[in-house]
């Protein structure tokens, strides 16, 4: 079986190192905001929400391309920045708010390093895995796959996604701030 | 500019002008970032007589150069001011998201003076910075603040500080918040926000930060990452959080129980890591952070990320109280509405002994949860006759009772969760930090021998000097077995050009003597650097050092060869000479009593 990206959030801190390196590493400079990889935190809650490329198998930013710029190459999808011409179809197609058009006119997105994911290598907690799929794995996977978000900006879509698996995790119910006293 | 975001905001809440500046270069090689750099523009701002809440105060919030980045553990942000709680310039700092967020959004600090005529909060979105009125969020908690903040600006997930009632109402331990259980803790920043009606600012930053040689960069912070900061004496902070000093403190009998009358709290199991992991739900991390020390805990309904160490030892041995449900619920409600646990615990704890003594009956008695629940909405509203005296703090609480016997407070800042009468080290830290009694200046806890004075002076002013560096650059005190030349090697990297570990040990001295020239300014001097009648006067009891003080004559002995080994006069004023060597000459006390 082939390797794939795993988040696992309950084991996630939200130290945002895995953005940090993604960008130092794709663009040369610290920024989460341009990291491939993007975390969601909800410090009230002590819970944070990794938002991931799947690389789906059914790919809609792929699908959903005009000029064919979105490939696949051995289950990651890559972009042909040179056939790219910006026009954020991809980025309104993607259910999960996991590609975004750069300042450079084209799109970027997850390309898992090509084979050896640093957001993987710099998690301390295990948080992100890159390995076979176990089957518990492949189940976490799935219930994430199923939640999806056509509205709003990608970074509105990974809000509202992480929001509701957080909602998940931790008991909707509001904790007690204190009110009873 | 390499690790720098360029300009500083200032933001003058009188005129409700906002006004982006360029950083000044000149001061960098000097102060760095942080502490030092903030404390170079508060001075530039203000005059050392200023009163802490009038407008005229700044508050001053600066990050550090490797805020923003991969370098680990250096989210710190630091807010310097004259303190309403003790008078004296002062430092606190925090961690999280905010400091990453503001620099990220182009602005490596913020300097704010003046008062708005009605509550404001200040919005960032990297250069669209604006005032916007907060009137709905008067009276609120942190918590609901920090919700409607983001409700209201559509900044979904945008980093914020902000107070509760406590900072509104000027108490002098307030605290500003951010992500809901991070605080500037000490020394009453949530009152200085309220003094300008300053309800919270909110930020959000998609900029992004250089470095000169990245791909360096990153090996040199893979290696130090490796080689000095994955081992035992940090990670302890992983798998046990700041609770893993309970258990060490009580074996080393410094943990005060009881308003510092014992130094062993026997129930301390209730309350040691152990007990912190039966509650815990989730480890927790600041902005680029490994360790993740925080604790996410919840007992009931009641949800919180710690309590952590000072706080399960103030808010808990302290006060009598060995229950962690309670602690966990004392700490969620000081967080929402804007307390420090520290002081809040010590203030409480002082009552407690005031009642138990038979000096003043407030209804509160160590160990008894109800009135130690009920009095914080007290103090934070001002809303009882017991809340306001609590509120004033244990300094004017004590002076009001003719209780200076039994308080445990430095220049109005209480002690903190390490006894000096069996740590002398610990003792001449308190007395001689900028803001009062603080264990975040030196630390002499560990030190192999507690009592020598001459080498409890020396480990204190190394120990200073390097702090002050260290927060200078934002980097968390957990990484513990941090050096200079691990500083100096990411600057050099980072800058692109060479950085010497010994012009960072005198910028930390630089700094540590600028704060102390504005508080001799302020009218400060030796006779202010005292302890607490109760650590020379009284025996400590339990513990290891059952049966010990710090006598006066100790104490006395031992604060005069510090300030010898400062260069620095009888009266603690740093000689002409000492400022020389120091380039801080321009900033010489004119008259030098």
């Amino acid at each position: 079986m082939k390797k794939q990206l795993f988040a696992i959030p309950d084991r996630c801190t939200g130290c945002n190192r895995c953005a940090y390196i993604c960008s130092a590493s794709h663009e040369g400079v610290f920024s989460p905001y341009l990291s491939r990889i993007q975390i969601n935190n909800f410090a009230s809650r002590g819970y944070s929400v990794q938002s991931i490329c799947f690389q789906c198998s059914k790919a809609s930013c792929l699908e959903v391309c005009p000029e064919s710029a979105l490939y696949k190459d051995d289950g990651v999808v890559l972009v042909q920045r040179d056939k790219c011409s910006g026009c954020g179809e991809c980025v309104s197609a993607c259910p999960y708010g996991m590609i975004e058009i750069d300042n450079t006119g084209g799109v970027r997105k997850c390309d898992l390093c090509g084979g050896a994911p640093l957001c993987v290598e710099e998690c301390f907690t295990k948080a992100l895995v890159y390995c076979e799929p176990t089957a518990d794995l492949a189940k976490l996977k799935g219930a994430q796959l199923r939640l999806r978000s056509q509205q709003g900006s990608p970074g509105e879509k990974r809000f509202r996604l992480g929001k509701a698996l957080m909602d998940k995790a931790r008991s909707t119910e509001e904790a007690d701030t204190a009110q009873k006293n | 500019m390499n690790l720098y975001a360029g300009r500083i905001l200032h933001v003058d809440l009188t005129k409700g002008v906002i006004e982006p500046v360029p950083l000044r270069q000149e001061w960098l090689k000097k102060y760095w970032g942080g502490w030092g750099l903030a404390l170079r523009y508060f001075w530039e701002t203000v005059s050392p007589g200023v009163n802490p809440l009038s407008p005229d105060n700044a508050i001053v919030i600066m990050t550090g150069p490797f805020c923003a980045t991969a370098v680990p553990m250096t989210s710190r942000l630091c807010l310097v001011s004259k303190s309403p709680q003790t008078g004296t310039v002062f430092q606190s700092n925090i961690g999280g998201g905010f400091g990453p967020e503001l620099k990220l959004a182009g602005f490596d600090g913020i300097s704010i003076t003046g008062r708005a005529d009605k509550p404001v909060f200040l919005k960032i979105v990297d250069d669209r910075v604006t005032l916007e009125d907060a009137s709905e969020m008067a009276g609120m908690g942190i918590l609901e603040t920090e919700k409607m903040l983001e409700h209201q600006t559509g900044l979904l997930g945008g980093k914020t500080l902000s107070i509760g009632p406590a900072g509104e109402n000027l108490i002098p331990f307030s605290i500003v918040g951010s992500e809901s259980y991070r605080q500037f803790g000490r020394g009453g920043s949530g009152a200085l926000f309220g003094s300008k009606n300053l309800k919270g600012i909110i930020c959000r930053g998609t900029g992004a930060i250089k470095a000169a040689d990245m791909t360096k960069l990153l090996d040199t912070i893979a290696q130090h990452k490796s080689e000095n900061l994955f081992q035992e004496d940090n990670l302890v902070l992983h798998t046990d959080g700041s609770a893993c000093l309970v258990d060490i403190t009580n074996e080393m009998g410094v943990h005060p129980t009881k308003n510092y009358t014992e130094g062993l709290n026997e129930n301390s199991d209730r309350l040691n890591a152990d007990a912190i992991k039966e509650v815990k739900l989730a480890d927790r991390a600041c902005n680029s952070c490994p360790i993740a020390c925080g604790k996410f805990t919840k007992t009931g309904t009641t949800e919180v990320e710690g309590p952590e160490y000072e706080t399960l030892c103030l808010g808990g041995s302290n006060c009598g109280i060995d229950d962690l449900p309670a602690v966990i619920l004392f700490n969620r409600i000081c967080d929402d509405l804007g307390m420090d646990t520290m002081s809040c615990g010590s203030v409480i704890a002082l009552a407690m002994e005031l009642g138990e003594t038979g000096r003043h009956d407030f209804g509160l008695r160590f160990g008894n949860i109800d009135g130690y629940i009920s009095v914080l909405r007290e103090i934070a509203n001002l809303s009882t006759v017991r809340g306001k005296d609590l509120a004033m703090g244990s300094k004017k609480l004590a002076a009001k009772y003719q209780a200076q016997d039994l308080s445990a407070e430095v220049k109005g800042m209480d002690i903190p969760a390490y006894e000096p009468r069996a740590n002398y080290g610990m003792g001449i830290a308190y007395a001689t930090s900028e803001r009062g009694a603080c264990h975040l200046r030196a630390f002499t806890v560990f030190s192999n021998d507690p009592f020598d004075l001459s080498r409890q002076v020396m480990d204190v002013i190394e120990g200073q000097n390097f702090s002050t560096i260290k927060w200078s650059m934002g980097f968390c005190d957990f990484w513990a077995t941090i050096d200079l030349k691990i500083i100096a090697d990411f600057l050099s990297v980072g800058l692109g050009e060479e950085v010497t570990q010994e012009e960072l040990k005198t910028a930390g001295e630089r700094i540590w003597n600028l704060a102390r020239l504005f508080n001799v300014q302020a009218g400060f001097s030796n006779v202010d650097d005292v302890l607490p009648k109760k650590m020379m006067s009284t025996k400590l009891k339990k513990g290891a050092y059952d049966g010990n003080r710090f006598s006066e004559e100790d104490f006395g002995g031992a604060l005069s060869e510090y300030y010898r080994s400062r260069l620095w006069n009888e009266k603690g004023v740093p000689e002409e000479e000492k400022l020389e060597a120091l380039g801080l000459t321009r900033f010489m006390v004119e008259e030098k009593q």
